[in-house]
């Protein structure tokens, strides 16, 4: 398994990642260079005295003039898209636009731990919830509990985190039974009633399709030959179950994981800004609403990143718990 | 004929109508009760949509700065907002933005998706390997995020958002139809309209499409509700469609801003708008369950 085969299979997607974030950022380059409203003007918008320097004015050109010098804006579109590039590679992203004596690089690894850990609880609690739950639904089929399994994970997978967000704000933290946070994040560490909202709703999502997908496994396991075989010998229902269906059953779920990771990186950003989290995802919100071009380009590629990097670890640990996958790239 | 000719006409009479397809379709649909609610649900979205100036009690910017931040009335049945604006016709006028972000932009996906993945599986070789790397480039990170970029690009109007919505998510139709198209390519009826010199076109629009109209409807079933999910995320994060236009998004987004003071306002848009994708998925799940579409989206 982790002989030349496997090392050539990482190679390829690791090449095929490459490609794909060499292709976002220029795309998104490319977008942003010929986006109308600079981050210049947008900070002008901000100040008070915005009326006074008028765009045309000597003082507007040349502090313009400086600030693109600054940060490379001058040179042409595919010399500022290598020089990203090239830096990142070494995870070296430059100043922002609004704080020029901040580097992105610090901000990422300052924020990124706040962000994995809300994703990574919310997975786990997934996980701890929407198995047990896919498997009480799919060995007692078209049963109330079914019902009710299925009703929630139809909701869970179609209500966006937003909604949830507001809906469990409203609940929990609203005038009538304010128990709980409705946001905010302590630093250095978070205190643990405020994780709760906003793990609560990134896991929602997660832990319907997680319950759907077991649910739907173990009952497509339950159909087949060789259980009627296990049971007609005489084996008795609990081994069945422990034994045949459920190893059978659950390792498919491994695969549905990761793009439950990938909904949840997504997620973040949402939430972070609804619950007030300084994490990537507020990161990138906030850079959008200041133009804040080499912040949102980087945070958009540490998310996607993390996504591939998800699907990669799914493919790989379903070939080593499913000896009869084969990895290919 | 022969057998036909001998039969009296009044057994002639007694022979059933042979089902249309239309018969057949929605006798295997209407046993799934959850997708017949859809439907009729997705049928009344789409009747707000069309009729939303008829229906509405106000126009969505009738603005009363006299009557700001009104709690739920006979009046303002939902209340009314920061302008003093009807909410409850902002809601239905947000129903018709919906509608025409959801459709417009999965049709165009599809569109687009449709022109990729027919060329994709017609040609084959050096062109459907590199279409097909840059649909897995699309599908390998979350397209959201790009259309958000490109809505900050393009600015943030109905038809922008669209655009922006299109070009992000035709990868998955792409996909869809290529497959699709591969597996009838070799059909019989289509190498016999080939041997007879039909063009590639012909045989695309005349043969290949009527035959996956069935998966392309499951797939914009699907397709609709994602394109109201993204089109509201857009403007939880600010960069959706602008008021004064009414949109879930915006709708939503004043709600959460102002959910401590005035909770009035989160309240029946994202109930509505939970309840219209919910209407869509159950359609979706009864449209997959005749055609048994399995997978794709």
């Amino acid at each position: 398994m982790l002989g030349l085969s496997f090392l050539i299979f990482l190679i390829k997607r690791f090449a095929m990642m490459a490609i794909s974030l060499v292709v976002i950022i220029s795309i998104s380059y490319t977008l942003l260079r010929y986006a109308p409203g600079n981050y210049l003007d947008t900070q002008r918008a901000y100040q008070t005295m915005s009326t006074q320097i008028n765009q045309n004015s000597e003082a507007y050109r040349v502090q313009r003039a400086l600030f693109e010098e600054r940060y490379g804006l001058n040179k042409p579109l595919y010399q500022q898209i290598w020089v990203y590039i090239s830096k990142a590679a070494t995870f070296k992203f430059g100043p922002s636009f609004q704080t020029p004596s901040v580097l992105i690089e610090d901000m990422v690894r300052e924020r990124l731990p706040r962000t994995l850990i809300i994703v990574l609880l919310g997975i786990g609690l997934a996980l701890v919830v929407g198995i047990p739950m896919g498997v009480l639904a799919g060995f007692r089929r078209n049963t109330w509990i079914d019902y009710i399994v299925t009703g929630f994970s139809m909701i869970g997978q179609v209500v966006p985190v937003y909604v949830l967000a507001i809906m469990l704000i409203l609940i929990f933290a609203g005038r009538v039974w304010n128990i709980l946070p409705g946001g905010g994040w302590s630093t250095p560490t978070p205190k643990p009633q405020e994780l709760i909202l906003p793990v609560l709703t990134l896991a929602l999502g997660p832990i319907a399709g997680i319950a759907r997908f077991t649910r739907n496994q173990v009952a497509e396991t339950m159909s087949q030959e060789f259980i009627r075989t296990a049971r007609s010998k005489g084996v008795p229902e609990q081994l069945v179950i422990m034994r045949h269906a459920l190893r059978n059953s659950l390792i498919p779920v491994v695969t549905t994981t990761a793009p439950q990771i990938a909904y949840a990186l997504v997620g973040s950003v949402w939430i972070e800004s609804i619950f007030r989290i300084p994490g990537i995802g507020q990161l990138f919100a906030t850079a959008l609403a200041a133009r804040d071009y080499p912040l949102m380009i980087t945070s958009v590629v540490v998310l996607a990143l993390g996504v591939m990097l998800a699907n990669l670890l799914a493919d790989i640990l379903y070939s080593v718990l499913d000896p009869r996958i084969k990895l290919e790239a | 004929m022969a057998v036909s000719k001998t039969l009296s006409p009044t057994a002639v009479d007694t022979v059933p109508q042979p089902e249309t397809l239309l018969q057949v379709f929605w006798r295997r649909y209407r046993r799934n009760t959850m997708a017949v609610i859809g439907l009729v649900l997705v049928i009344i979205f789409i009747l707000i949509a069309i009729f939303a100036p008829w229906i509405a009690p106000y126009h969505y910017n009738d603005q009363n700065l006299r009557n700001t931040w009104q709690p739920p009335s006979a009046e303002h049945i939902f209340g009314t907002d920061d302008l003093g604006r009807d909410q409850l016709s902002r809601v239905i006028y947000a129903v018709r933005t919906a509608a025409i972000v959801g459709l417009g932009a999965s049709a165009l996906s599809l569109l687009i998706g449709a022109v990729i993945g027919s060329i994709s599986g017609m040609r084959g070789g050096w062109t459907d390997t590199i279409l097909m790397r840059l649909v897995e480039i699309f599908n390998s990170f979350p397209a959201i995020l790009l259309a958000v970029i490109l809505a900050t690009n393009l600015g943030q109007s109905v038809t922008t958002i669209v655009i922006a919505l299109a070009i992000t998510g035709w990868a998955g139709y792409a996909r869809l139809i290529r497959g699709q198209v591969l597996a009838l390519k070799n059909q019989e009826y289509v190498h016999a309209a080939r041997t007879l010199g039909a063009s590639e076109q012909h045989v695309i629009t005349k043969y290949v499409l009527p035959n996956i109209l069935g998966p392309i409807a499951v797939a914009l079933s699907f397709g609709i509700p994602y394109a109201m999910i993204a089109e509201a995320g857009l403007s939880v994060i600010g960069v959706g469609i602008r008021p004064p236009e009414p949109s879930w998004g915006n709708l939503i987004q004043l709600g959460i801003n102002k959910m401590r003071g005035f909770p009035y306002l989160a309240i029946w848009p994202t109930l509505l708008f939970s309840l219209t994708l919910l209407a869509f998925t159950w359609f979706g799940d009864g449209l997959q369950e005749i055609f048994n579409a399995k997978g794709e989206r």
